[in-house]
């Protein structure tokens, strides 16, 4: 430091050439505890970078070796717990796939209006955090308080605000509760009013779109030879969506629209998001009007669903049922499947392998993050310092997917 | 070999087998509950019934049934085929069985369990069978619906105790009569039968009687449902926490082959139940074996300890207060005891209660130690006549035995010692008391816990262990030996390591390695490796197969059998 002060003074403002070095993370605030980045500057530019995920490694994979298929449901909510209620319909499509069934229509419903609803609480978090990373305090508590309605549903639902582990082999932990259409139709329509209210406050600041214009931009060839999926694929002009491409559970029968972006910058990416909540609203509405108020939620197949608990205690029949499934699990036929949807953040697959016996033979997550994550380097590279931080909150990194 | 065809699958038969029977060694399995191949065919379950196809150019035996047409409500008069119990129908060349694929067979198989579980009490929760059920296993493959009938079950007795071992509840009971049979047949002790008829018999021992003959526990092993439960078991563990070890049963010279079943998460073991081996045990155990599981956990040693060795020289035949120290501070003292002794005054004694490895290895250290260094030729034959006078062996005193399985002998290695030690004969405990007290051995190494006195009365014998200068001990068990000894260290059991066993009738036989090793055991093959380290010997083996290739070329290194007949699978 001392040197360049004495270079300030003797010549003409000339900068010390000397690339400097700078760690944020993984303990930074910024990295969420699980990504750290080395840094190589010249002056206030990127020259090089090395980000390194991997501080978080809680062994999900082997994790889910231990136990039954119905006991992955706690882990798989713990992968992307932004949105957990999507890798929990995920996950319960994956094995549906191996066991040939196909859930009954209000579980289909069911799982579209709850797993859009965890979408646009993925997305109110992602562009809320961005803002208020970039000084925009107000957007961020106005979007966290849309994603607290969306919580209460969940808990009302469920029972649990984040971690649900609600999804069932062949349906749902339990149906849609009397009041759900309404609670749902409610909170959509405040959100959308929250989300347009941010637009005005943030699309007319200066400094905002300064700060996100033509930053982080990445073309499409190269999102796609990084394995970008989702809405960071998207910003960059590529309309891939497994709900349109390849649709599962019965997606075919909605009416959406997928928004792309031209330029693949950070504003894009935000932009995208807040247009993913709005047509997230008309997938609820829509799924919303097709969900039926009565019948059964599960499937009707003794050797993955649990019985009643009526029967369970008063026949032999149901005790036997409950018995078979809970302490030997539910038995997968051997055998394996890569099935994949369109999580929060683009494609969440499962490549699963099972023996034949209750419990999996393996468990392999392909999370949309740790890929997108993964490409920090190149949107970074040539950057200034000060667009580290959008263009990671752009990205929506979320450490439980990136668990290696 | 002859075939015929299961689901258009041909397989080969023997004469005279019958359908299950073939089907089973081709690995189909077809359902069953009172059909074991052990026992005789009472065919009263009717849950392996089959197709039969007509020879062909002959009319098919159809039996005129009502059906119910659940869309018009009415009773429909139907054909269908006459069933044949698979474990009773013998086969013949070319005979076409319908087993999956027949739908009269699925019907009668669901029909079947439907009516078993008609009156069964709801009792998964606190049933020792569950998770091990045919019950449960069989309705969730053949029938996985709900019963039909909503009225109260029929009750029975409940928890009635069948004898020492057994407690028999009559409402899980569907009357397969294995146990019957097996009483009758096998354990040659007629005490179980059936009373009444329909949906109240039940299974009853003989007034006057308990169920007490020396193989109660196979009845409960036998029984395909929760109504047999072992007294010692009830209630203990829950079998799908359980894993198994492929063991050889310590309590006698049959060596029957064992799985050893254990908590991983508690290293405890639960329970030992036979395993399928033509040659041995064929498909049972006795009670003492099935309860033998017992001594891998009660009277154990599980610290070295060193006796004041000095103080009753003579006289007291157990030390002083003996104190706990670390192995390695025992295996320092036995190393400097041996090493001050005269060679030809140390004697070795082995244990017919332990493996092939640890008595050979025992008697490798001994003869590297003490009847190698001053001989001229280190030849095996000069080696062995050096060794062979003052080699001991011992075990636990003779039993009963009988014609069935139980063996005299309760050691499960007499054959082995004997077979390490060949062409010499082993000297008994008599003899080593007998040399002791002439002064003629003044240190033992000594493998094992118990002794066999012989005929004379145990005390006198084990008084002159009082007399030697040194009594180092490798033992399992609280016994005898370990009492006297001057410097104890504490071997594993045979569920703690893995160990070949020879049995009566010469066949070498592995038992695997079930729970870790309790406190501060090993192997006494360990330690007998670590001592030979500290008397500064080269020790050639240091792991199992270095120490099994050490005694490879002697003649009882037949190929282990245990490897050569047994099939993985439960006895059915």
């Amino acid at each position: 430091m001392e040197t360049q002060d004495l270079d300030l003074e003797r010549s003409e403002l000339e900068l010390d050439a000397e690339p400097m070095f700078i760690n944020v993370g993984p303990a930074h605030p910024a990295m969420h505890g699980t990504v750290r980045c080395q840094m190589e500057l010249s002056g206030e530019v990127i020259e090089r970078v090395d980000v390194q995920v991997g501080y978080l490694h809680r062994g999900f994979e082997k994790m889910c070796e231990r136990g039954t298929w119905s006991q992955v449901y706690p882990y798989v909510d713990r992968c992307n717990y932004v949105s957990p209620m999507l890798n929990n319909v995920g996950f319960s499509l994956a094995c549906e796939k191996m066991l040939g069934i196909e859930v009954t229509p209000r579980c289909a419903y069911y799982r579209i209006a709850l797993g859009e609803l965890a979408r646009m609480s993925d997305h109110l978090t992602c562009d809320g955090a961005m803002a208020m990373e970039l000084g925009a305090f107000t957007p961020f508590l106005w979007m966290i308080k849309g994603r607290e309605m969306i919580w209460d549903i969940m808990e009302e639902e469920t029972g649990a605000r984040l971690t649900h582990s609600f999804g069932r082999v062949g349906g749902m932990a339990s149906p849609p509760t009397d009041g759900f259409k309404e609670t749902a139709r409610t909170a959509v329509a405040e959100i959308l009013a929250i989300v347009e209210e941010s637009e005005r406050l943030l699309f007319g600041n200066r400094i905002f779109l300064d700060r996100l214009q033509g930053i982080g931009k990445i073309s499409a060839e190269d999102a796609i030879s990084l394995g970008w999926t989702g809405p960071c694929l998207r910003a960059s002009g590529v309309p891939y969506d497994v709900r349109k491409a390849h649709p599962y559970g019965r997606y075919d029968e909605f009416d959406f629209d997928v928004p792309v972006g031209s330029e693949g910058d950070c504003l894009d990416r935000f932009v995208v998001r807040i247009e993913e909540i709005k047509q997230s609203a008309r997938i609820i509405e829509q799924a919303l009007k097709k969900l039926p108020s009565s019948g059964p939620i599960n499937v009707d197949d003794p050797r993955v669903v649990l019985p009643p608990k009526e029967q369970v205690y008063n026949t032999i029949e149901g005790t036997i049922r409950h018995f078979k499934v809970i302490m030997e699990g539910l038995k997968i036929p051997a055998g394996e499947v890569y099935s994949y949807t369109e999580g929060g953040n683009g494609e969440l697959g499962f490549y699963l392998v099972s023996d034949g016996s209750g419990t999996p033979y393996r468990v392999r997550i392909r999370p949309p993050c740790f890929l997108v994550t993964s490409g920090l380097e190149r949107v970074i590279t040539g950057a200034m310092v000060s667009d580290v931080v959008p263009c990671f909150g752009s990205l929506n990194m979320i450490g439980g997917e990136c668990d290696r | 070999m002859p075939t015929f065809k299961i689901d258009g699958r041909e397989i080969p038969f023997e004469k005279g087998e019958t359908v299950i029977q073939a089907a089973q060694r081709a690995g189909i399995d077809i359902p069953h509950y009172c059909w074991h191949p052990g026992l005789s065919v009472a065919a009263n379950c009717r849950m392996c019934l089959v197709e039969v196809a007509p020879p062909p150019g002959r009319p098919a035996l159809m039996l005129n049934v009502l059906s119910y047409d659940p869309d018009t409500g009415e009773y429909v008069d139907q054909q269908k085929p006459k069933l044949q119990p698979a474990c009773q129908q013998v086969v013949a060349e070319g005979m076409d069985i319908r087993s999956e694929s027949s739908k009269h067979v699925s019907r009668a198989r669901a029909a079947v369990q439907e009516f078993l579980l008609l009156n069964h009490p709801v009792d998964c929760p606190i049933c020792d069978q569950a998770g091990e059920c045919r019950l449960q296993d069989y309705w969730l493959e053949h029938q996985h619906e709900a019963k039909r009938m909503h009225d109260e079950p029929v009750h029975k007795p409940k928890a009635q105790i069948f004898g020492p071992t057994i407690v028999y509840d009559a409402e899980r009971c569907i009357v397969c009569t294995r146990c019957v049979r097996f009483c009758e047949e096998v354990a040659q002790d007629p005490v179980l039968s059936v009373r009444e008829r329909g949906n109240v018999n039940e299974i009853v021992v003989s007034p006057g009687r308990q169920l007490d003959n020396p193989y109660t526990l196979m009845t409960e092993h036998v029984c395909p449902v929760g109504a047999l439960t072992a007294s010692d078991f009830r209630f203990k563990a829950r079998v799908w926490f359980l894993r198994s070890a492929r063991s050889v049963c310590q309590g006698c010279a049959t060596g029957c082959n064992a799985y050893l079943d254990y908590d991983p998460r508690n290293q405890t073991i639960y329970r030992h139940r036979p395993r399928e081996n033509a040659q041995v045990n064929r498909y049972w155990m006795c009670d003492d074996g099935m309860l033998d599981y017992q001594r891998a956990h009660e009277n154990r040693l599980s610290d070295a300890r060193l006796g004041s060795a000095r103080s009753h020289r003579g006289d007291s035949p157990h030390p002083e207060t003996p104190e706990s120290v670390p192995v390695g501070a025992a295996l320092d003292r036995a190393a400097e005891l041996l090493r001050s002794a005269d060679p030809a005054k140390v004697a070795v004694l082995l244990s017919a209660q332990h493996s092939l490895e640890d008595n050979f290895a025992l008697l490798d250290l001994a003869q590297r130690a003490f009847w190698s260094s001053n001989s001229s030729g280190a030849g095996g034959a000069r080696r062995e006549s050096l060794g062979s006078s003052r080699v001991f062996a011992t075990g636990r005193p003779a039993g009963e035995g009988d014609q069935i399985l139980r063996h005299q002998d309760k050691n499960p290695n007499s054959a082995g010692v004997a077979a390490l030690l060949a062409p010499a004969r082993p000297q008994n405990f008599a003899a080593l008391s007998a040399a002791i007290d002439a002064g003629a051995i003044t240190h033992v190494l000594a493998l094992g816990s118990d002794i066999d006195p012989g005929n004379v009365a145990g005390d006198s014998r084990v008084a002159s262990l009082g007399r030697l200068q040194a009594l180092v001990t490798l033992g399992t068990w609280e016994g005898p030996l370990s009492r006297a000894a001057h410097v104890l260290l504490p071997a594993s059991s045979w569920a703690e390591s893995d160990g070949q066993f020879m049995n009566a009738q010469g066949m070498v036989q592995e038992s695997e390695q079930a729970v870790q090793p309790l406190g501060q055991s090993r192997p006494a093959w360990k330690l007998a490796a670590a001592i030979g380290v500290r008397l500064g010997l080269p020790i050639p083996w240091r792991t199992l197969e270095e120490l099994r290739g050490a005694f490879a070329g002697r003649p009882l290194a037949a190929e282990p059998a245990s490897k050569r007949s047994l099939q993985p699978g439960a006895v059915s």
